[in-house]
């Protein structure tokens, strides 16, 4: 816990007020970008940290959280301009009058695009960076690598370029790269966004062993809120104002202010809550609690319900149509010798809603790319719409299949919304006038008519997520492959990309979707096929493999809160709404 | 897809000294450049080869064969329709034909041996060489991360032709000018994502104590040692002796 508290004297000019108490004092914080003067992304803030304190930040995009984080170190006013007013202390030095540089002294900063931090080498060339740029003798920065990759559990991979990590390791290396200049606060921008299951659970690992050390002053923005629950002190912004703060089991019971505040909320308290049985403080927070309430409350499940929402599945089940999409014996081996994809046969029917889950590296993309031809099985056979994959090209196949990338920065490039909506179906020799009906139809799908005109780069991450869509559909496909069609979305926007996707399904599209993020799984797809090192693990109606929490558990998949607290009642229920439809004895 | 070049093996080349290296690059364009001599391009190619083969670099020279390749043929191609002769079969001449095979030793010698540089050689080792040689800091980094940016630029681009191809695009066919339309959505896409990589790149450096102060740590010892002297002292002999045997022709 030493490691953490030895610090080098200050250097340059400024004030340096040492204050024992607080690590962080924001007064009065007003800043609007450059370009964009009109928007306040924070407004008057006014924020302390004390020394040693874990706080989490919450709140939808645009909320004015990073523009937060990137002020602690001076990045704003100093990387990105715009107008600034109020003052920002941390460790009694004032971040905008001083270099960013001189900062990183006091206040370590990790990225959540782990891609662009990480530059180095190897490992241990990358931890010793920031050190080096501190004049840290050499045989400290030795040791520091040591400790630090013990700390970030790299230990083993010293000698490996930061590129064949995993996304996990990577973000780990991040935040080592930072503790190795031994800043006394660590704040974290969205760590954990891009990362799977597996990776996240690491990255919170460690927050919460330097919490324990105790030396270290800790900052996270997060989307999670289960694992908001950890911290100190919540704080939830909107607007670029805190709108709430307090311990986190307080702000979470609170599910009237949650759901306002576009937070994802709890499910546990969310789904009592609605019951309207207790006190908001009576509320259980997490599954294990939940379910002895529950029975404590004399509650039940009815069966004649719970009978009825099986019969739904079923019912729909037997409203799908032909196979469209069949891989058999399907192997895919790079040309590094990797098996990324071993021995796969899978049957995907029309209309169906499939997700396919697994860890990075489980095979998953792999797979998902030989349905549309990107890739061509090194054995076995693919076959879309009757057509084998081998035999057809990427174009003739993207007739009957649409592909969305994970990042819509990966594709868009037109000036227009219309002109990138238009690009698939003009490459396919769409004649002029059925052009524009095309695109209205897919851009309406999307809801986002009224656009055409708009520049796609100047829209939020979630409206062009949904260009990105809009621009597959207007080939109208049969089938949608949704690459993390949530990754980077806040709640709100999360939901609304998952409504649409359900509508887009219920319409008779096909939709195939890889995703990290369980709850959507849970709500919204019929049936899960979970991957691990490129074979079929699981594969069945959501609502069986969600009742197989151990087998999940053993791939790094936690079904949500409500999933778990219902499976230890004894049914699985995928919502808080189907938990409530089932509920019984409330009096 | 692993799209670095360095190749981390412990090798006698590798422990050599990064300027050592680099000198070693430089000598080899010397005498690329300065040579019209068969006889002695060759021997200085196999030379490359043999230093190239002890320090493991051969794998990524195989990666890069169709381009060494394509510019020999391209090189003799050029050469044998375009150098003035009085003999020729067809249009193609066997004084050009030489000349051509000449300069294609001569380009492929200098991509050869920069290719073995950048495989030998840790991009910080670049960096913490060329301030050993006087450079400033900051401009041996920025040197060092050019290097760095390009792989990363073509593992995205390789995402975006995907995205791309899965939209439609068909790269394949089509006249010149329509083909090079056709990479705008490519080039757009991978433009910006390069932009925002490198600005988040940026602001990780300066939160890390980029330019702190003037003195800097560098991990790495960068000492010249014997065997560098000896390699160095090997290397300018043997310039030295392909002047001396070919004064006529410098």
């Amino acid at each position: 816990m030493c490691a953490f508290q030895q610090r080098y004297p200050p250097k340059g000019a400024g004030i340096y007020v040492m204050n024992d108490e607080k690590a962080i004092v924001i007064r009065g914080l007003t800043f609007s970008y450059r370009g964009d003067e009109d928007v306040r992304a924070v407004k008057s803030l006014d924020f302390e940290v004390d020394r040693g304190e874990f706080v989490v930040i919450m709140g939808p995009s645009g909320a004015g959280k990073s523009t937060l984080a990137n002020s602690l170190n001076g990045l704003i006013p100093r990387f990105l301009r715009g107008k600034y007013e109020g003052s920002v202390l941390v460790n009694g030095l004032d971040a905008a009058k001083h270099s960013v540089s001189r900062m990183a002294d006091e206040i370590g900063l990790v990225f959540q695009d782990f891609e662009a931090q990480l530059f180095s080498t190897n490992v241990k060339l990358e931890v010793a960076f920031g050190p080096e740029n501190f004049a840290v003798p050499r045989e400290e920065i030795a040791e520091r690598i040591g400790r630090v990759l013990k700390t970030v559990n790299l230990e083993g991979v010293e000698g490996r370029s930061p590129a064949t990590l995993s996304g996990g390791q990577k973000q780990r290396l991040a935040i080592g790269s930072v503790l190795a200049m031994h800043p006394d606060i660590v704040c974290m921008d969205e760590p954990t966004t891009d990362l799977d299951p597996l990776g996240k659970m690491g990255v919170f690992a460690i927050a919460k062993e330097l919490h324990e050390q105790g030396a270290l002053t800790l900052l996270i923005i997060e989307h999670e809120t289960e694992e908001a629950l950890h911290a100190d002190r919540l704080v939830v912004m909107k607007d670029g104002e805190i709108a709430a703060q307090g311990k986190p089991g307080d702000i979470l019971r609170d599910v009237p202010f949650t759901d306002g505040a576009g937070i994802m909320p709890l499910q546990i308290p969310k789904y009592f809550f609605e019951l309207k049985l207790c006190e908001r403080e009576e509320l259980p927070l997490l599954p294990k609690d939940g379910a002895e309430f529950f029975r404590r409350k004399g509650l039940v499940l009815e069966q004649s319900r719970y009978k009825w929402l099986i019969e739904g599945d079923r019912a729909r089940e037997r409203h799908y149509g032909k196979t469209i999409v069949k891989a058999e014996g399907v192997t895919h081996v790079y040309p590094d010798g990797n098996r990324a994809v071993d021995d796969v046969g899978l049957e995907i029917r029309e209309r169906e809603f499939v997700a396919i889950l697994g860890h990075n590296g489980s095979g998953k993309t792999t797979l998902v790319k030989h349905f549309n031809g990107l890739l061509q099985p090194t054995s076995g056979k693919v076959t879309v719409c009757g057509k084998n994959t081998a035999e057809h090209s990427i174009y003739e196949i993207g007739k009957e299949i649409g592909y969305v990338f994970q990042n819509p920065d990966h594709q868009i490039f037109a000036e227009t919304v219309f002109e990138e909506v238009a690009f698939s179906p003009k490459i396919r020799g769409c004649p002029e006038e059925e052009l524009a009906v095309r695109v209205r139809e897919a851009l309406e799908a999307v809801d986002l008519a009224g656009y055409e005109k708009q520049d796609p780069f100047s829209l939020s991450k979630g409206e062009r997520q949904r260009v990105a869509v809009a621009s597959v559909l207007s080939a109208r496909p049969g089938i949608i492959i949704l690459d993390e069609p949530t990754t980077g979305l806040d709640y709100t926007e999360q939901r609304k990309m998952m409504e649409l996707v359900r509508k887009l399904n219920e319409s008779g599209q096909t939709v195939i979707m890889i995703t990290h993020t369980m709850w959507v799984v849970a709500e919204y797809a019929h049936r899960v096929v979970v991957v691990k090192d490129g074979r079929v693990l699981l594969d069945g109606a959501t609502r069986d493999v969600f009742a197989r929490e151990p087998e999940l558990e053993a791939s790094h998949l936690r079904p949500p809160h409500i999933v778990s607290m219902s499976n230890l009642l004894g049914h699985t229920l995928l919502s808080v709404e189907e938990m409530k439809y089932c509920t019984g004895g409330v009096s | 897809m692993d799209m670095f070049l360095y190749i981390d093996k412990e090798t006698p080349v590798h422990r050599l000294d990064p300027r050592t290296k680099l000198l070693l690059m430089l000598l080899s364009f010397v005498l690329a450049l300065s040579f019209r001599n068969f006889a002695i391009l060759s021997s200085v190619l196999v030379g490359v080869l043999l230093y190239g083969a002890a320090g493991g670099a051969l794998s990524n020279l195989r990666r890069i064969r169709v381009v060494l390749l394509m510019i020999a043929l391209f090189s003799m191609g050029i050469w044998s329709v375009a150098t003035p002769s009085d003999s020729r079969f067809l249009i193609f001449s066997l004084d050009g034909l030489l000349y051509g095979v000449m300069v294609a030793i001569k380009t492929d010698l200098m991509i050869i041996s920069g290719m073995i540089f950048l495989s030998t050689t840790k991009i910080e080792e670049i960096a913490g060489g060329l301030v050993k040689l006087k450079l400033p800091y900051r401009g041996a980094f920025a040197f060092s991360t050019a290097i760095r940016l390009v792989p990363m630029i073509v593992a995205t681009s390789y995402t975006i032709i995907q995205a791309q191809k899965s939209r439609g695009l068909d790269l394949d066919s089509g006249s010149m000018l329509q083909r090079a339309r056709k990479y705008v959505p490519l080039v757009i896409p991978t433009l910006v994502s390069v932009i925002r990589g490198t600005n988040v790149f940026s602001m990780a450096l300066e939160s890390k104590g980029f330019g702190y102060s003037d003195t800097r740590t560098n991990l790495l010892e960068l000492r010249m040692k014997r065997n560098d002297w000896l390699t160095l002292g090997v290397a300018l002999l043997v310039v030295a002796a392909a002047f001396f045997f070919n004064m006529d022709s410098v």
